[in-house]
């Protein structure tokens, strides 16, 4: 699309501010210079955020829909991000954008016929998950997922982003605003829903299940 | 602990959840820029969400109007591409954006200038400020470089895993999100290895340097002579000598004349021996740093001096011994190390493993994971 630019290799339009080198935390400089108008700013919280706000909106919505939802997601946050006020509360306000804009996704785009569409492969060649090795990976890689986002809501995103976006513990605290206590327990104990809902669908002849 | 790998990967490895690991893997974000609209204002409430909506049924109100916006940035964009490269800031090839913060900034023997110019550094150009202007790198995948005045910098390598400079002369304040052992900055003294975030590297016109750092830890080395600069301390390297010994900023004054006079002292001097002196009895447990780099630069009685001082501050590590320190044994200096609670020396032992400073071989970057994966028995 011609209207559109790569974030990170324009300043046009805007001032260059540079970084605040000297205050807060690298996120927080980061931020205070995207405030000011800085768009390669806001283009590096990208290259630091999606991740998460990917992880997030993979945990709530269709894989397919998942990128352009991300964009989404920093399209608004681009001009909100002068109300933030505390910058060290972007990472959770970031985080709330992305599940809001997944709620609105499910509330916009008929959810039943979405999920449908996607889960429909899942009837005719989508085999039992389970952790041994499958012939059909990439259906089962499906059936996984469909099973982590069965969980509760905190428990879905925190497992997508350590196993699926594959960061660890401190960097997903670190990245929503939680403590690390809540990523923990979320972590173990999504861990064991997901063991006993895998062991349930497993089949009888695998044997599986985790 | 199977939980230490599923919290941070550390620890024994879990085969069920590495089996998801791998399963789910491709599920997960694929690195990519975000493009936004170009007229999208930063204080404007309510973006559109137009990505979607477009394919939901706007497309027949918005085509239309994008078509002839599409026409107009096209031609927009073909001027611009004219105007750049007849500008000469167009090019092709490897390299990370420059933004002329002020002044008159010099790529190679083009020149940029005014706060809005931005232009390309590419691998092999040199970036010159002059007495009255600064300048910015940035990459995507590597952080920002400020440039203060009076300094040259060259670009020697930049791809996914390696980004290397040379600084000559001048001032850099690196704000480095890159992975950890990715960014090097050679100097005419010594060669810094970025293990954290964000520091400040002066060199002299002599070719001597500084280093402070204020977030994250670097590493400082020459021929062999290494020095771990961690957040809040720094240190000072010369040519043919290498990296001097690091403190802390908040040492005394008497301690840090006293560091100074012994690093430019000949070794077992009386001016060396009373300055070392003077940096024991001034020491204090958070001076493990200078005193742990000082076990590797004395000798004889001198070091078991340093080490009695150390012990008496930061009580030695489970499996190490007095006789291993003052053999400089390898591994007890990096338990002893790990035990000041500054940083793991093993990020540091795994990029020196995996890289040959000056040579073709691949400085592979290193994640905290990867580190702690290596160490787990």
């Amino acid at each position: 699309m011609a209207a559109l630019f790569e974030l990170h290799s324009s300043r046009s339009g805007f001032p260059a501010v540079s970084l605040p080198l000297d205050s807060g935390s690298p996120d927080d400089a980061l931020v205070r210079a995207a405030q000011h108008g800085d768009r390669s700013a806001f283009g590096l919280l990208y290259g630091r955020y999606a991740r998460i706000v990917h992880g997030i909106l993979l945990s709530r919505v269709p894989h397919p829909d998942v990128d352009d939802l991300v964009q989404d997601v920093f399209l608004q946050a681009l001009p909100r991000l002068h109300s933030l006020r505390e910058v060290s509360k972007f990472p959770g306000w970031l985080a709330a954008i992305a599940r809001n804009r997944a709620t609105d996704f499910h509330r916009r785009a008929k959810l039943h016929e979405v999920l449908d569409e996607e889960s429909a492969p899942a009837e005719t060649d989508q085999p039992s998950p389970s952790l041994r090795p499958s012939a059909h990976p990439a259906a089962e890689a499906r059936a996984v997922l469909d099973a982590i986002r069965s969980l509760p809501d905190a428990y879905r995103e925190t497992l997508v982003l350590r196993l699926v976006e594959g960061m660890t513990g401190p960097e997903i605290a670190m990245r929503t605003g939680l403590t690390h206590g809540s990523v923990r327990v979320n972590l173990h104990r999504g861990i064991q829903q997901l063991r006993e809902i895998l062991g349930r669908k497993a089949s009888p002849l695998t044997g599986g299940g985790l | 602990m199977k939980d230490d790998y599923l919290w941070d990967g550390s620890g024994s490895p879990d085969p069920e959840v590495q089996r998801l690991e791998s399963l789910l893997a491709q599920f997960r974000h694929a690195d990519g820029p975000l493009v936004l609209p170009e007229n999208l204002p930063i204080a404007l409430e309510g973006a559109p969400s137009f990505p979607r909506s477009l394919r939901k049924g706007w497309a027949v109100l918005w085509l239309p109007r994008l078509a002839a916006a599409a026409v107009v940035l096209l031609a927009l964009g073909v001027s611009v591409f004219f105007y750049l490269r007849h500008t000469g800031t167009l090019h092709a090839g490897p390299g990370w954006n420059v933004a002329n913060l002020e002044g008159t900034t010099q790529i190679g023997s083009q020149t940029i200038s005014g706060s809005l110019a931005i232009s390309k550094l590419l691998v092999g150009q040199t970036l010159t400020t002059n007495s009255s202007s600064r300048a910015s790198l940035s990459e995507f995948d590597l952080g920002e470089i400020r440039i203060d005045p009076n300094s040259r910098v060259r670009l020697l390598q930049t791809d996914s895993n390696h980004k290397r400079i040379q600084l000559d002369v001048g001032t850099i304040h690196a704000y480095i999100w890159a992975p950890a052992g990715q960014f090097v900055v050679d100097t005419p003294s010594a060669t810094a290895v970025d293990l954290g975030c964000r520091y400040t590297l002066n060199v002299a016109p002599d070719g001597s340097g500084t280093i402070r750092t204020t977030l994250g830890w670097v590493g400082f080395h020459l021929n062999g002579r290494d020095s771990f600069i961690p957040a809040g301390a720094m240190c000072s390297t010369r040519p043919k000598i290498g990296p001097g010994t690091p403190y802390f900023e908040d040492a005394s004054e008497s301690f840090r004349d006293a560091l100074h006079i012994f690093d430019l002292t000949e070794q077992s001097t009386d001016a060396g021996s009373k300055a070392l002196n003077t940096v024991l009895s001034q020491a204090r447990p958070r001076d493990g740093l200078t005193l742990w780099h000082l076990l590797s630069r004395t000798t004889g009685a001198e070091r078991a001096q340093v080490y009695a001082r150390l012990a008496a501050l930061v009580p030695p590590p489970r499996g190490v011994t007095r006789d291993g320190i003052l053999a400089l044994d390898p591994h007890m200096l990096d338990l002893y190390w790990n035990t000041l609670g500054l940083c793991d020396i093993s990020v540091w032992r795994f990029w020196e493993q995996s890289s040959q400073p000056h040579d073709s071989s691949s400085p592979q970057s290193l994640s905290k994971k990867q580190v702690l994966l290596k160490q787990a028995p």
